[in-house]
């Protein structure tokens, strides 16, 4: 997934009225802390209808790759949170959560908006992405963690 | 000032950013590519289903392993 793809996903988002909260490496470099990453993180609200809107939005963006049908409403609400889609194309991949362990969910994550091109793109806040990642095993984590907490005066 | 000289990484880290013309999401989209361009590693196409963000960052780091690995003979 390359730069238009991103774009094309979020426009596709927006335009479908998914409920989002983008998180992750690129909710940070929208906070000027930039770092480069595989995938694309969003946490989504977990309503069967918000799954289908997600699933038309990317239908809209891969015309129709016929893997996006594997995404389900069975799965995202059930024993499966996270799925991972990796497009026909390019590099990246989007990971897409319905819950992030008991730290967070859609309603409990505090976002803003960004603009992109046009696009309203729903970011998750300095704070709430400090409060997903610290405390967490991963190293990467952490170091955004510590990255966060120092640019924006965090409390830890 | 294109040389900065630090006592220590602490400090190092401390220091400001420079500024860049460039929008933060431009510059991530960028060093996105540029770090793909270097080390590709691309996932395999299609949709993967997790019980936990945990099993999806394992799934991500053995593919990366297997990745780098290359090639058994």
């Amino acid at each position: 997934m390359d730069r238009d793809e991103i774009i094309r996903v979020l426009r596709a988002f927006e335009s479908a009225g998914l409920e989002y909260v983008l998180i992750g490496a690129a909710a940070m470099a929208f906070h000027g802390l930039v770092r480069a990453t595989a995938d694309l993180d969003f946490l989504i609200r977990a309503t069967s209808e918000n799954i289908e809107r997600l699933r038309t939005a990317l239908r809209e963006a891969f015309q129709g790759d016929p893997n996006i049908n594997e995404i389900s409403s069975s799965d995202l609400l059930g024993d499966y949170p996270a799925v991972r889609y990796s497009p026909p194309t390019g590099d990246l991949y989007l990971d897409v959560l319905t819950r992030l362990g008991k730290v967070a969910s859609f309603e409990t994550v505090d976002a803003e908006l960004k603009d992109v091109g046009g696009i309203s793109v729903r970011v998750a806040t300095p704070a709430a992405l400090y409060r997903m990642t610290k405390g967490t095993v991963r190293l990467q984590d952490q170091a955004d963690a510590t990255a966060l907490r120092e640019r924006f005066n965090l409390k830890s | 000032m294109p040389v900065q000289k630090f006592r220590s990484i602490e400090e190092m880290n401390k220091a400001p950013e420079p500024s860049y013309e460039e929008p933060p999401f431009e510059r991530f989209v960028r060093l996105c590519a540029q770090y793909w361009a270097i080390a590709p590693n691309p996932y395999p196409r299609g949709v993967f289903k997790f019980r936990s963000i945990e099993e999806a960052q394992k799934a991500r780091l053995e593919h990366s392993m297997l990745e780098r690995r290359g090639p058994q003979v």
